[in-house]
């Protein structure tokens, strides 16, 4: 059996699922308990659940496209845990790249790996590549939110427009990549062309219904869903597309 | 009083929890390298780590500081063991604020967002297991360059920030013209900077220019109207 996927591997696989699902129902059930002593509706806290559960479906099966992506190199599992932990596609591509680099292979991660020592080498250098967060957060985020606290108590309205502003930054980031970026070379589709506006302008527009509907007919079971439903509906429009138009259209990436 | 407590005991387990998962992640590749009998040497790990590392490291400093004000303390412990921050946990935690109506700097929205994020961890983590174990003989065919659902795949991000940012665009506009447009025309002159850099660089844009507009008082009048329909609801 190949060693990549043998028992022995899927196991380590098992332990981490085990160790992250763990941490994060421990510190759910904490939470959900401060949200009632806090006066928060149980039903406030169920819609919070069931809208974040659907709202991760479409990204999850991205990432598990991703694992697909690397398992050809690297077998299921090491891919599997890598994405399970820390890890995004933007990281764990060149980190195997420059693994296999090392050993002077330019074939990158379009052979399969059958050294073990290559593949050892390589789980090595994905871990190591990504765990400074781990170390960091643990030293400085009560600093950071300190910090927070102090602009907070002084001015609470701008504390406020802080917080929207410093989100909105962020989605600028990805707005404009969707509108004018290159992309990542390694990723197909990830540059800035007719699919990816296709994607961003659909997604706005079912949104912007949505939400009018749920506000029009005050259908407050439909706020929560607003944004999984324009996603995925923007992303079978992205489908539709795919097939109706002609293809040079279609993969058109003005940049190149 | 209580309030303390709570916050207290997110960073006390929130660090133990990281120390654990940072062990946890090292023994995978020890693991490994046991059940091979292989240890691959030192300086083919260094070779292969420099230059990840020399991108990755500075990126994930910035990361940190840039996500844990938006992420709040139990989300940011958590965010950072499962990653996938900026294309699933970022934007699950925003989105589960804005619906719950409560603000990122309260109790509440530190509350509302370590439970959409932990509920996102563990869907997250449960799809990609039963992925891999069960439908491993068929995704070849869903995610292969030719299906149907290949250009799908490829435009989630897109699709994600669409939905997330017309709501806020719409509720901020005035503060969210001077951020998009300078991304843009950043990107119209070099279209290969990588979303690390356009993340902090568009964080720091928008805040400084919405500091301005707050500082002239342009934003008084959209603030309190905020303010009165978010009371509303």
């Amino acid at each position: 059996m190949d060693f990549k996927s043998d028992k022995f591997m899927y196991f380590l696989g098992a332990l981490v699922v085990v160790f992250v699902v763990a941490q994060s129902v421990f510190f759910l059930v904490r939470a959900w308990k401060r949200g009632k002593a806090l006066g928060l509706s149980t039903d406030a806290l169920k819609k919070t659940v069931s809208s974040s559960a659907l709202f991760t479906v479409a990204p999850a099966l991205a990432i598990l496209a991703t694992v697909l992506t690397l398992s050809g190199a690297l077998g299921m599992v090491l891919p599997w845990i890598r994405l399970t932990v820390i890890g995004a596609i933007t990281y764990e591509v060149p980190a195997a790249e420059a693994a296999i680099e090392a050993f002077g292979s330019t074939a990158g991660l379009s052979q399969e790996v059958t050294d073990p020592t290559v593949f050892a080498t390589i789980a090595w250098v994905m871990t190591l590549g990504s765990i400074m967060p781990l170390i960091l957060v643990p030293f400085i985020l009560k600093k950071i939110q300190k910090g927070l606290g102090k602009v907070a108590a002084k001015n609470g309205k701008w504390a406020d427009v802080m917080s929207a502003a410093a989100f909105i930054g962020l989605i600028s980031a990805f707005i404009g990549r969707a509108v004018a970026g290159s992309g990542d070379k390694v990723v197909i589709g990830d540059g800035a062309g007719v699919m990816s506006i296709a994607a961003l302008l659909s997604s706005m527009l079912f949104m912007f219904i949505l939400q009018k509907l749920a506000d029009r007919f005050n259908l407050k079971w439909l706020q929560p869903f607003a944004m999984p439903f324009s996603m995925i509906l923007a992303m079978v429009v992205v489908m539709i597309l795919a097939q109706v138009l002609p293809h040079d259209i279609a993969v058109l990436e003005w940049r190149g | 009083m209580k309030n303390r407590d709570y916050a207290a005991s997110v960073h006390f387990y929130g660090i133990i929890w990281d120390i654990t998962a940072l062990l946890l992640f090292i023994l995978v590749p020890v693991a490994i390298c046991v059940h091979l009998g292989v240890w691959p040497q030192g300086s083919y790990v260094l070779k292969g780590l420099l230059p990840v590392a020399m991108l990755f490291y500075p990126t994930s400093v910035i990361e940190v500081f840039t996500y844990t004000p938006l992420l709040g303390a139990g989300g940011t412990y958590l965010s950072f063991v499962t990653g996938n921050i900026t294309n699933l946990k970022l934007p699950c935690g925003l989105n589960a604020m804005e619906n719950a109506g409560v603000r990122a700097n309260s109790e509440e929205g530190e509350v509302i967002s370590t439970i959409a994020i932990a509920t996102s961890s563990i869907v997250t983590t449960i799809i990609i297991a039963v992925g891999v174990v069960a439908f491993s003989p068929v995704l070849p065919y869903l995610t292969d360059e030719n299906s149907i659902f290949a250009p799908a795949f490829n435009q989630v991000v897109p699709a994600l920030f669409g939905a997330l940012g017309i709501s806020y665009f719409m509720k901020h506009w005035k503060i969210s013209i001077v951020p998009v447009a300078a991304i843009i025309l950043i990107l119209l002159v070099n279209g290969e900077i990588a979303s690390g850099v356009l993340i902090p660089v568009g964080v720091v844009i928008s805040l400084v220019s919405a500091h301005l507009m707050f500082k002239k008082g342009l934003l008084d009048d959209k603030t309190e109207k905020a303010e009165k329909s978010e009371k509303a609801e």
